[in-house]
């Protein structure tokens, strides 16, 4: 058993640590707004100033780190992804390294052409259209429907996303027809294809999403459009998915770090009652148990990589990661608040929107009771941990 | 109670599997399997008994059978509660729960253990395999997919 990082991983983490650290920590005033009332907060950095970052990490050679190499990306091992996200979740500065959603990478020759690669290049914003109003958390029962009329297919109805808005897109529409939910590559211009909602925030609601609304209205998509198999839209990228709960795990752990961090400088900082809060013993045990639940995540995020690159089935691993990761960030968040002597959710501080960033994904408490009874299920099969 | 050395599962594998599939209550069968009755009873006899395999008529096996619960009737036909009365008046109707096996006190804890491990797990495996079923797609995953893209 050998814990070491290679080479290879080791220089890698440390380029993804250092661009951070140079090029993205001195931004997020940027981010967080510099007024008094922070109206100038804002989500995204301005595209010329993304499209700079692109260009130096591109020249680093690391962009498209979770995209396989004969797709146009680096193609990194699972290991590696986890090591460069860990990293650029110690920021609020939203900004990835080429990250494409693996639903994309099912796309055929032509689609690839005409999606994934602008995609990958900045060009086009995939707008992932899964969700429904009224549909609830169970993505199986949508409503929309798509008929398929003399080789074409007629989608009717309306969808949320959550993706980013931009000037070029298209849409990856999920949506019922006769032999199961297809999955259809809607481009921007497409008749009968309309969105609404998405612009950009400033002012204390820069950091709260507010889903777009894509309506689509007798919109005639070519058979060639669709993505994957008819009726198996469930069925893509799900060689690449499940490696994706375990890079999620790794941005928690990068948050974490970061909440770490911040909340150590305060421990060293504030002074109550004429002694330095860190000389009391329930601050040092709150830094203690969050560096704990940072190792203990760590390990488990590094141990799932690395049976996915070994090519072994990650299935439970990814379940356990994704449950302990997304508790272990709300005990540090809960920690830090102890250390902070009060909510960490203060307007302007980085925490706040790491705490917003990290606890996203779990915002539906389903889908950890679907990890849940994925590791149980393996329990009952006969699984000794 | 069987005997402290009971049947080793290695040797009689085979033949066990073979009745565990045959539909109809594997309980006597089981107990002539196993290794028959132990030293440490308190029947006030002379008679030295270790190592006979006779049912002992207690009823465990009539009053957990799930199909008999269902048809009640089917326990009117005989007075008797023997492995042998269970079998006929359950025959082919067998559930094959194994419970009947697991609740004779002459049955060895060596084929239970065996059947705990070994044939439960695959009733069960059957049963919730709608929740872990690696082949199913996992939808969450493109919920997650879908809420956290940038």
């Amino acid at each position: 058993m050998d814990f070491e990082l290679s080479e290879e991983l080791k220089m890698i983490q440390s380029l993804a640590r250092e661009f951070v650290t140079d090029q993205l920590k001195p931004l997020e005033r940027d981010i967080l707004g510099r007024a008094a009332d922070f109206s100038d907060a804002r989500t995204y950095l301005p595209e010329e100033k993304e499209a700079e970052l692109a260009g130096m990490v591109r020249e680093m050679g690391l962009w498209g780190v979770g995209v396989p190499g004969e797709l146009g990306g680096v193609g990194l091992d699972a290991l590696a992804v986890c090591l460069v996200e860990e990293e650029l979740a110690q920021t609020v500065v939203p900004f990835h390294f080429g990250d494409v959603t693996p639903i994309l990478f099912d796309c055929s020759k032509e689609q690839q052409e005409k999606f994934l690669r602008p995609t990958l290049d900045y060009k086009k914003k995939p707008y992932l259209a899964l969700m429904e109003s009224d549909g609830g958390a169970d993505p199986s029962g949508m409503k929309m429907k798509a008929d398929k009329v003399n080789g074409h297919y007629l989608l009717n109805g309306d969808k949320l996303s959550l993706s980013r808005a931009g000037d070029d897109y298209f849409a990856v529409v999920f949506a019922g027809t006769d032999s199961g939910v297809t999955c259809f590559l809607v481009d921007k211009d497409t008749a009968g294809f309309s969105v609404t909602g998405g612009d950009e925030r400033t002012g204390w609601l820069a950091q709260v999403k507010e889903p777009m609304s894509l309506v689509f209205d007798d919109c005639r998509v070519p058979a060639e459009n669709v993505l994957g198999k008819e009726g198996k839209a469930f069925h893509l990228g799900r060689k690449w998915l499940p490696q994706r709960r375990v890079v999620r795990g790794a941005r928690c752990v990068g948050v974490a770090r970061r909440l770490l961090d911040e909340a150590t400088v305060q421990a060293r900082s504030l002074e109550t009652f004429g002694q330095p809060i860190f000389k009391r013993t329930s601050i040092q045990a709150a830094l203690a148990d969050i560096a704990m639940n940072i190792h203990a995540a760590r390990l488990m995020v590094y141990e799932a990589a690395w049976k996915s690159d070994n090519g072994k089935s990650i299935w439970r691993e990814a379940a356990m990661v994704k449950l302990y990761t997304t508790q272990m960030v709300q005990t540090v968040v809960d920690r830090v608040a102890h250390i902070f002597n009060g909510p960490p959710y203060i307007e302007g501080l980085p925490m706040e929107r790491l705490c917003r960033r990290a606890l996203e994904a779990s915002a539906i408490e389903l889908t950890l009771e679907r990890q849940r009874s994925i590791i149980a299920g393996d329990i009952l099969k006969g699984l000794k941990v | 109670m069987p005997l402290p050395v009971q049947r080793d599962i290695r040797e009689i594998e085979g033949i066990l599997n073979e009745i565990l599939n045959t539909r109809c209550p594997p309980v006597g069968r089981c107990r002539l399997l196993s290794s028959g009755f132990g030293t440490a009873h308190s029947l006030n006899i002379a008679e030295d008994i270790s190592g006979h395999k006779e049912c002992l008529g207690c009823g465990n096996c009539v009053d957990i059978c799930p199909f008999l619960s269902r048809e009640p009737s089917r326990r009117e036909k005989t007075e008797q509660r023997t492995s042998m009365a269970l079998e006929s008046i359950v025959g082919e109707d067998c559930d094959l729960c194994n419970a009947c096996v697991l609740v004779c006190p002459q049955v060895d804890t060596t084929i239970k253990n065996y059947v705990v491990n070994h044939r439960m797990v695959e009733v069960m495996s059957r049963l919730e395999r709608r929740i872990g079923d690696e082949d199913e797609p996992d939808l969450d995953l493109f919920l997650e997919e879908a809420i956290s893209s940038d």
